[in-house]
């Protein structure tokens, strides 16, 4: 408890704070700087205007939803952290599936306050950072030859032009390919590990088939289960696609408050 | 400004700041352990990654290659320095540039694209710094020990979500996996302590009965026609 009032402490603030504040300065250097070259082009300001309002709006309720996920993460991590996370190069699935297997790695038995110590949050702040930087990597390193070659003229030769590119990534995210059933199935072997794993504990923690383990993970992970089935239930009934900005971490909430009531009688 | 000039500065200047950025991110765990007086146990580090972070290396390198084409130069080195690119930046751009009717692969589609992300980025720093600081006069609710066991369940309360998420998606693979993987960890419990290092087999052998599944549809399919 001691350490996550150091994980809640002004430093943590500080540190976090001003990493945000440079990605919000780099935004608006970068909004500004488009929308003066969009005047300069000739594109209507009222058409921009309308870009940045729709943006704006679109935004509000993922942003809610994100912010469930800091609140989610925020009890055994501190707030700072799940703060920087989630707004630089984060998503609620991706930090906290990382953070556990980094905990994993340095012997936390559950990625809880109650077990957290200093070396094993440094190390689960560096997995979390390491995992996620390709993206990055791959735009300092190619982004200008990839999408130079996208909109050279050779490429439209090729049937490869901006417009053609996208519409070809467009078509490759509609078309069903390996591609997109290898990475489905990589999550299904991901989360089976770990859903199984939990089975396991129940049936097998303390020696093969003693039956001795807590059944709350896997009911905590059932209860979240139930939750998303309902999110998803209303989004394809009432057609509200605005459900799925709260869907994963709805859940996760849902499921979480479950666990304080679930943890007293099992 | 002519396009080619802002896309000749748009690169410069994304360069630049991505690798500040990711200087900074990667430093940031060392800055924090000096506070803590705890550094980061690389081992461990290292562990974890062959884990878990292979399957973010290919899904990395999968988005780059698909939405850069959609986002353009700006788009994309602002997309990729803030995150969640599929649950919001994507169709936020995608959006914005339905409004405004802009034809893709046009100078119009990069300045729309660059203005989206950047708002939306902004609005989403601006939703979380107005929620992180409602936060702060609650940390001793939230750190109180009647809600520990809701925080020490947060990550089987992901794997639930993520499970309904995906498991329809593929019902007999992910019936197959996780019996399997089930089986696994009761006759062999000393791995239920090294779960994230079981995501590998575990991984692998859904890829292999989904490739087995893909190439049976595929047939079918070809075979109807």
């Amino acid at each position: 408890m001691e350490l996550l009032g150091k994980l809640n402490s002004p430093v943590m603030y500080l540190i976090c704070g001003g990493i945000i504040l440079l990605v919000a300065i780099i935004c608006v250097i970068f909004g500004v700087r488009a929308y003066k070259a969009g005047k300069e082009m000739g594109i209507d300001t009222g058409k921009m205007k309308r870009v940045i309002t729709a943006s704006a709006t679109f935004s509000v309720l993922p942003g809610v939803g994100i912010l469930l996920g800091v609140i989610a993460l925020s009890g055994s991590l501190g707030t700072p952290w799940p703060w920087l996370r989630l707004s630089v190069i984060g998503a609620l699935h991706y930090e906290t599936q990382v953070a556990e297997a980094a905990g994993e790695a340095v012997g936390l038995k559950t990625l809880s306050a109650s077990e957290m110590t200093p070396e094993a949050f440094t190390t689960i702040a560096l997995l979390m950072c390491f995992c996620i930087i390709w993206g990055m990597v791959l735009m300092i390193f190619n982004g200008k030859s990839y999408i130079t070659r996208l909109m050279s003229p050779s490429a439209k030769k090729k049937g490869e032009s901006a417009k053609e590119g996208e519409q070809a990534a467009e078509n490759k995210a509609k078309k069903p390919s390996f591609a997109d059933t290898a990475m489905t199935a990589m999550f299904i072997g991901l989360v089976s590990a770990y859903i199984a794993s939990y089975i396991g504990s129940i049936v097998s923690k303390d020696g093969a088939f003693t039956f001795g383990g807590s059944p709350l993970s896997l009911a905590v992970a059932v209860v979240s289960a139930l939750a998303m089935g309902l999110f998803l239930f209303v989004k394809e009934k009432a057609k509200a696609d605005w459900i799925d900005s709260f869907s994963v971490a709805g859940s996760m909430l849902i499921a979480m408050a479950a666990a304080i009531f679930m943890g007293k009688v099992m | 400004m002519d396009n080619e000039k802002y896309i000749k500065g748009t690169h410069r200047l994304g360069r630049i700041f991505t690798c500040i950025v990711l200087v900074l991110l990667l430093l940031a765990p060392f800055i924090i352990g000096l506070y803590l007086k705890a550094m980061p146990n690389m081992p461990a580090v290292i562990k974890g990654f062959l884990s878990v972070g292979i399957v973010y290396l290919v899904s990395g390198i999968v988005e780059y290659l698909i939405y850069v084409p959609m986002l353009g130069a700006g788009g994309s080195y602002l997309a990729f320095i803030t995150g969640n690119l599929i649950n919001m930046k994507i169709p936020c751009a995608i959006n914005a540039r339905d409004i405004v009717g802009v034809k893709s692969g046009t100078p119009e589609n990069e300045i729309v694209a660059t203005l989206s992300i950047a708002t939306s980025s902004l609005v989403t720093i601006l939703v979380l710094a107005l929620g992180v600081l409602l936060m702060i006069p609650l940390q001793p609710v939230l750190q109180s020990p009647a809600l520990q066991p809701a925080f020490e369940n947060v990550v089987p309360a992901l794997f639930g979500a993520m499970a309904y998420k995906y498991y329809r998606q593929s019902k007999l693979v992910s019936l197959l996996v996780l019996t399997l993987m089930t089986l696994l960890f009761c006759f062999v419990p000393s791995l239920i302590g090294s779960t994230s290092m079981m995501v590998i087999p575990s991984g692998a052998l859904a890829i292999a009965l989904s490739y087995v599944a893909f190439k049976k549809k595929m047939k079918a399919a070809k075979e109807a026609e």
